[in-house]
């Protein structure tokens, strides 16, 4: 008995290592993925602080956001196209003016481009702290991408959140300025900066970016000519017609043939079939962001997906309006313009047909071509320097239009900048330009009827004209207030 | 291991009995079922001290005094059977099994317990209960019969994984599911296939393996299991070979099974007349026109027929056991091929299981289970899965929205299509929705799992009642995704076709030591065991997306395609590291006290947070045991009391695998790098935890005839891991950080009743019964307490708000219809009531109703700042009644669930009221038409996706959640003995069966139970921060089976 209980004792021994056996790796517990990168490794070396920078851009060309749907939104609201599927997802209700803080459209384009801010405001802390890392110019122009990306992501929310700047000079809320970057729990609360402060902002922003800028750089990225485009584009909005002849006097030159003389030699393409069919980043291209196969739109944000026909791809979700712009002589049958061959009729219905590439819809999106910088200076000079406004306007047409003679009656005083804006709904159908170029204009939307029912005016500044603050924000936000 | 300690017992009760004896009774103890020997039953003499066991060939020999006045005869899974001593010698028993106490042990994770020493709250349920029950995973045919556990199958599409839920709601956040062992390992759970074809991965356990599971809910029992403890533990204990020659089982069904309670739609004429009237309402043409075919017919589609069939199903398993002394088997077979009423949903299950023991030599034992199952998953895009519910070619919406003056077929038999939506006929409006016959015959969703679950062990008994055994468990699972789209109409025509194809592969080791201690010192019993464990898990996966088929013969991801991009791409890593130890202590039966205290370490929590102290302790007192209690006159009656309580700390550490780390995910810009800020992590991440208290009472009247068990709980949750929403202004991915912000409570109370209403040889009548109520508070969340709202995906109807239950529901209120105009009243914020009409401008939709601005414009409604809360989602109450009646040969089951007290969000209503050129529901043709009428459908105008529903959630579509079903009605009849002897067959039971056969709702739906966001944890779509919601799904199954059991 006695020794039968040692020799159970000996298999106690022999238990106890075992039992203890599985305590020994120590950093059993230390795990992560092997498919990010933490933090501290973020900025590590010169070619992960260039990532930084694509980032911010990758955030900007968020499908949501720059990448297509914001370019859908301002068309949309717009009275050239008319929605032809019943789909809510693919922006009914942004068409028809009944979108509520809640509508997908609404929280989905505050949502992206706000990530894409902190993203800027990331790189602009992340480059600060590892400025020794890089060049001292190199540190400089990452920094002046970030914000002129933050730049233009803040005009774009004021473009569809916040009254137009010339209702009142700027007073009435605009949007949060999120200048800091955002990783903690903390900083909630924010309120609304008025629109004037937001615009403010983003000047000083584009003024600091344009120096620090690369004087050339691919077209996919911002160069000091990008920065000074932008700005036409910013005073333009904001009805300061002397800025926007300053600062687009810096890259347009006084006659024709107008080219930008410093940094990139920026000027129209000869032909436009060339700017939505070529590399895309030719020399008209002052921003263009890229898509690939394997960084795409992704679903439903994808230009060519709404407006291309089925045959050719697309899901011709919208039309043009036969009563919006498709019934200028440039689009008729005659027309020789070749901007009516970037539209193609199916049945009854006209589509544009200027975003052609198939799923997985590879088209660039344009962010700004030279000819609206053209057609930015040929408005701001309607009425101090009118032979330069018809130059710059007649050289956007007649580029798709050579022998075109404009009518002298549009060319007269009181006429003109009808016609140079009649233009920028021709040359810059699709691009996101017309609910911007109708808020800052003081106008209303005008009513629209298609098969999906009508669309109703909106009178300037009525019920429905700006969007809803997003409810998400609302919620969480305890400082914000709705318009 | 329950025949270890069954021994033990058995050693108990004949320990200290040494007296003088008369004379000695002899017999046989035989199983009435099949007549067989059974060894080991317990023979105890009522009346005086000392008893036996039987042995392997079922006979027992008993000295007795003269005082004896009874032979109990007690094995476990018969009923305990008394029979007086006559004058005879020899008393022969033929025992009962009892499928209600089936375990008299309950399978408490790492070891095992008596079921009358359990002073925690465990529920049981034995395999037999489940048995037949035409499911694809064992826990949907869990309804009802536990108190305390919620099963929501949230609807009709196969082996999706039902809502589980063990005592409410335990997390906002985390998953709510409970922690599921089988066999010793946590299993993989929760639906893994990544398409259309749901793929619970439970599904991949046959339920005719399934002996027993034990569903551990207070602290007590469950704080074993530390960490993952906090929405309970179900512990899954596979068969084992019983001692006795060999047994051969076989068990198979039928059966066919249909949609039940599709709501009525518009028929052609009715759908014209419909939308022509709306469109007329608001100054447009009619649109909408009657088709006739050239043989002169009319077009009238049921769309529902192109949806929904009547399915048939077939299920086997095929079992072989035995024991001898040293070694126990149990092998197993199954094959499930069940389809689903949906066309094109099946599931397939081919699985086998080999579990054996062998004592090696004295004290020393190893053992293995071994199972293997291959599941096949196949199902349409049905739109009924979390995340899915507003699909354009979910066919559960498909089916509400086609048109119905359209066909499916053109007459030349080619699909009829226009572009990339079904076609024209004779309407002059377009729409979006693809032709569901299209999607239904050429899309294709398969998700197939190979699962692999085994364990090894091995145990020595170093001392007396002191045991080491180490146990090696793994669980591999892997995946194997297809999609399919055509290119001729839906998701793939885009894009000319497409495929996607991902292969995952998730693999789990776990390796626990335990030593494990028990003793008895006189009237003192005590059980001890301390562990160790790792668990490590990883996975990863990979796959591609193709898209333009360059032929359109090719319809697999193998075929040649114009374009490849990645697709569900995957890896990740977490692993567990825990010490924990169990202590139960009795003095004489009479009192209890247990202890638990696990620490667990978990490598997804913030660095130096990764480990925690969990532990509870319960304890017992057993009036019944008390000698003033035996003396009294209420003992002959009520003959067991037992009170008991518990308290303790456990957790939820369903984080994922790195919270806390902020991460960058490299990508691209272009075809440049890119890094972009993807993950805010939390350095201050620690578990979420849970105390939870528990009392309860058993009371046994009559021996056992009949019992009652009444528990409270009160769960505070009081670290709870909240995703604390972010203003989206922040730019935060995700819009949300994973912190301990928030508390919130289950409480409520819980009652089993188990009665054998007539026990005869010809006739017996059981009952069982269960009943839980629930009540779910949050008290605190982050941000300071920001509401949280549960999104479905495009459509927000929940709102989780301190002070009420988690997942409200949250809707715009509407009052009905205004009899004048025929608009929808909307009540605003200020409780102000207003009237909607589509057709006016968009400032003037919105007039006041009455007040002093009546007929004037007012603010339109916003949906974030007006709606309110209009009821809770989570069922106030729920339970089930069983009643099983044996009448000679012929047996009849009645099973009910019920549920309600909550509401559930009818969705789908406000599609079917749509005004857009969407079909509706038949009841449309209520709507408003004359100045007067009294309705709840407003005048119809064209393009309304207000007044109904569509725009914003409303409370019109909140009804009551209450139901009673008749979830299972079975008539069986067991063949005689005599006839089947000849074959060597020892019994045949055949039996009809219906499942689902009836719902009693006032629910407008097919069903309410239902939930489409089911166990979904995501930030959106989630089951528990928007449950209740039926929003475009397919409805639930009506089954009727055919079956044979027979032994031999």
């Amino acid at each position: 008995m006695k020794i039968k209980i040692n020799n159970k004792i000996k298999y106690l021994f022999v238990a106890a290592p075992i039992l203890f056996a599985t305590s020994c790796k120590k950093d059993f517990l230390k795990t992560a993925p092997d498919t990010a990168l933490p933090i501290e490794e973020a900025f590590s070396t010169p070619a992960r602080i260039l990532s930084q920078v694509n980032g911010v851009y990758a955030g900007v060309k968020n499908g949501n956001f720059y990448g297509g749907r914001f370019l859908i939104y301002n068309d949309i609201r717009g009275e050239d196209f008319i929605v032809n599927k019943p789909n809510g997802v693919t922006n009914l209700d942004t068409w028809r003016f009944n979108v509520t803080s809640n509508t997908s459209e609404v929280t989905g384009l505050w949502g992206a481009a706000y990530a894409a801010i902190n993203r800027a405001n990331l790189v602009i802390e992340g480059v600060t702290a590892n400025a020794g890392l890089i060049t001292p110019a190199l540190s400089r122009q990452y920094i002046a991408e970030a914000k002129f990306l933050r730049a233009l992501s803040y005009y774009s929310l004021l473009q569809l959140y916040s009254k137009p700047y010339i209702t009142d000079n700027g007073t009435s809320l605009g949007v949060p300025l999120r200048l800091k970057a955002e990783k903690d729990l903390t900083g909630n609360d924010l309120k609304r900066s008025t629109v004037s402060e937001v615009y403010t902002q983003i000047l000083k922003d584009l003024n600091e970016a344009e120096p620090d800028l690369a004087l050339t750089i691919a077209a996919t990225k911002a160069s000091r000519n990008t920065a000074i485009a932008l700005k036409t584009r910013v005073y333009l909005t904001m009805g300061n017609l002397a800025s926007v002849v300053t600062e687009a006097n810096k890259i347009v030159t006084a006659t024709a043939p107008f080219t930008a003389t410093t940094g990139v030699a920026n000027k129209l393409e000869t032909s436009i079939a060339t700017v939505f069919g070529g590399s895309y980043v030719g020399t008209e291209a002052l921003l263009t962001f890229p898509m690939t196969e394997l960084d795409a739109p992704g679903t439903q944000n994808q230009l060519a997906f709404y407006y291309n026909i089925e045959s050719a791809g697309g899901n011709q979700e919208y039309f043009l309006n036969a009563n919006g712009i498709l019934a200028n002589s440039a689009f008729a049958a005659a027309s020789t313009d070749a901007r009516k061959t970037l539209t193609t009729a199916v049945g009854v219905n006209t589509y544009l047909t200027k975003f052609k590439k198939p799923s997985p819809y590879t088209d660039y999106v344009p962010v700004i071509r030279y000819a609206e910088v053209l057609l930015n200076l040929a408005e701001a000079t309607v009425l101090s320097d009118p032979a330069r406004s018809i130059a710059l306007l007649t050289a956007v047409r007649q580029r798709s239009n050579p022998g075109y003679v404009f009518p002298a009656a549009d060319l007269l005083p009181a006429n003109l900048k009808n016609t140079i804006l009649t233009e920028r709904r021709i040359e810059l159908l699709g691009e996101g330009f017309r609910s911007p170029d109708v808020m800052r204009l003081g106008a209303g939307f005008l009513a629209k009827t298609g098969p999906q029912g009508t669309a109703p005016a909106i009178p300037f500044n009525t019920a429905g004209y700006i969007w809803p603050i997003s409810a998400t924000e609302i919620q969480n936000n305890k400082l914000v207030t709705q318009n | 291991m329950k025949k270890l300690l069954q021994s033990l017992f058995i050693l108990l009760f004949i320990a200290g009995s040494a007296m003088a004896q008369d004379r000695t009774i002899t017999g046989t103890v035989t199983g009435k079922e099949d007549g067989l020997p059974l060894p080991g039953v317990s023979v105890k003499i009522k009346g005086a001290a000392g008893g036996t066991t039987t042995t392997a060939d079922g006979k027992y020999s008993i000295k007795i005094t003269s005082q004896a006045t009874a032979l109990e005869f007690s094995y476990i899974g018969f009923l305990t059977q008394t029979k007086p001593v006559g004058s005879g010698n020899v008393i022969n028993v033929s025992l009962v099994g009892d499928s209600k106490t089936l375990s008299d042990v309950v399978v408490t994770g790492y070891t095992t317990q008596a079921k009358r020493d359990v002073t925690g709250s465990i529920a049981s349920v034995s395999g037999e209960q489940l048995k037949n029950v035409p499911v694809q995973s064992f826990e949907q045919a869990l309804a009802g019969k536990a108190a305390g556990v919620n099963i929501v199958q949230p609807n009709g599409v196969l082996n999706n994984p039902p809502v589980f839920r063990v005592r409410g709601i335990n997390s906002i956040s985390l998953s709510s599911y409970p922690l599921i062992i089988v066999d010793g390992i946590p299993v993989f759970t929760g639906d893994q296939s990544s398409n259309s074809a749901a793929g619970n991965a439970l599904g991949d356990i046959n339920p005719a393996d399934i002996e027993s599971i034990d569903i551990l809910k207070d602290a007590a029992s469950s704080a074993i299991y530390g960490s993952r403890a906090a929405s309970g533990v179900v512990v899954i204990t596979t068969k084992k070979g019983k001692q006795g020659s060999t047994k051969i089982n076989y068990e198979g069904w039928v059966g066919s099974s249909k949609a039940q309670n599709l709501n009525p739609l518009l028929n052609a004429a009715e759908y014209v007349q419909i939308k022509n009237e709306a469109r007329t309402n608001i100054g447009l043409a009619p649109a909408f026109f009657l088709q006739t075919r050239s043989d002169g017919t009319q077009v009238e589609t049921n769309w529902y027929d192109y949806a929904y069939r009547t399915a048939t199903s077939q299920n086997h398993a095929l079992n072989f056991s035995g024991a001898n002394e040293k070694t126990s088997y149990f092998i197993s077979l199954g094959y499930s091929n069940q389809e689903g009423f949906i066309i094109n949903n099946s599931f397939e299950r081919k699985n086998g299981r080999v579990n054996v023991d062998h004592k090696l030599f004295k004290g020393v034992n190893i053992g293995a289970n071994f199972s293997y199952s291959n599941t096949l998953n196949r199902a349409p895009n049905t739109g009924s899965l979390p995340g899915s519910s507003f699909n354009t070619g979910g066919l559960g919406r498909l089916a509400f929205v086609l048109p119905p003056n359209v066909a499916a077929y053109n007459e030349d038999g080619s699909y009829n299509v226009n572009g990339s939506a079904v076609g024209l006929g004779a309407n002059l409006i377009a729409s979006n929705y693809p032709n569901a016959a299209v999607l239904v015959n050429e899309d294709a969703n398969t998700s197939e799992s190979d699962r692999l679950i085994s364990n090894a062990y091995f145990s020595v008994q170093l001392l007396k009642g002191l045991t080491f055994k180490t146990n090696y468990n793994i669980d591999n699972l892997k995946l194997d995704n297809n999609v399919f789209v055509n290119r001729i109409q839906g998701d793939g025509f885009a894009y000319n076709g497409g495929a996607t194809s991902n292969f995952a592969k998730n693999s789990r080791w776990n390796w626990s030591n335990t030593l494990n201690y028990s003793g008895t010192f006189g009237d003192h019993t005590i059980g001890a065991f301390i562990g160790v464990e790792d668990q490590y898990t990883k996975g990863y996966g990979y796959g591609a997306t193709r898209q333009n088929v360059i032929d359109p013969f090719i319809e697999i991801y193998q075929g040649a395609f114009g374009a490849i991009t990645p697709a569900g791409l995957s890896q990740y890593n977490n692993a567990f590291r825990s010490f924990f130890s169990n202590v139960t202590y009795d003095y004489k039966k009479k009192y209890y006290l247990t202890g638990s205290f696990r620490r667990d370490g978990y490598s997804g929590l913030a660095a130096g947070r990764e480990y925690g102290n969990f532990g509870g302790a319960s304890a017992g007192w057993a009036l019944s045991e008390e000698e003033f209690y035996k003396e009294s006159s209420l003992s002959k009656i009520l003959t067991r009391v037992k009170f008991h309580g518990s308290y303790g700390l456990v957790g939820n550490v369903g984080v994922g695998n790195y919270p806390a780390l902020y991460l960058y995910n490299p990508g691209l810009y272009g075809s440049d790098p890119a890094l972009s800020f993807s993950q805010a992590g939390n350095p201050e991440l620690s578990w979420e935890t849970s105390k939870k208290a528990d009392v309860g009472i058993n009371l046994e009247f009559l021996n056992g005839r009949f019992s009652l068990d009444v528990d409270y709980y009160h769960n505070n949750i009081d670290g709870l891991v909240q995703n604390a929403p972010q203003a989206p202004s922040k730019g935060i991915p995700g819009n949300s950080i994973l912190a301990n912000v928030g508390k919130m409570s289950n409480k409520g109370l819980e009652f089993t009743i188990n009665s054998r209403n007539i026990e005869g040889d010809n006739f017996s009548w059981n009952t069982s019964f269960t009943l839980s109520t629930l009540k779910n508070e949050v008290i605190e969340l982050g941000n300071n307490n920001a509401d949280l709202f549960g999104v479905t995906q495009l459509e927000t109807a929940n709102i989780t708000r301190v002070g009420y239950p988690v997942g409200s529901f949250y809707t715009v209120q509407t009052v009905g219809v205004d009899p004048a105009t025929g608009e929808r009243i909307f009540v605003n914020r200020f409780g102000q009531k207003l009237r909607f009409s589509f057709q006016r401008a968009t400032a003037a939709r919105y007039q006041y109703l009455d007040g002093p601005n009546a007929g004037q414009n007012a603010p339109a409604i916003d949906a974030a700042l007006d709606a309110q809360i209009s009821g809770q989602s989570v069922p106030k109450w729920f339970g089930g009644l069983d009643n099983n009646f044996r009448y000679k040969a012929f047996d009849l089951t009645l099973g009910l669930t019920f549920s309600g007290g909550n509401k559930v969000y009818y969705g789908s209503l406000a599609g079917l009221r749509d005004q857009r050129f969407w079909n509706n529901e038949a009841g449309m043709m209520d709507r408003w038409t004359t100045p007067g009428q009294i309705t709840d459908i407003p005048r119809v105008v064209y393009g309304d996706n207000v007044s109904n529903g569509s725009a914003f959630a409303q409370s019109q579509n909140v009804f009551s959640g209450n139901f009673l079903k008749v979830r299972n009605l079975a008539l069986g009849y067991t063949l005689p003995k005599e006839f089947l002897g000849k074959y060597g067959i020892s019994n045949v039971r055949v039996y009809a069966q219906s499942s689902n056969l009836w719902i009693i709702s006032n629910y407008p739906g097919p069903d309410p139970e239902v939930s489409v966001n089911g166990n979904s944890t995501g930030a959106t779509n989630s089951g528990n921060l928007a449950p209740g919601v039926d929003r475009n799904s397919v409805p639930s199954a009506r089954t009727f089976t055919f079956g044979i059991n027979v032994g031999f």
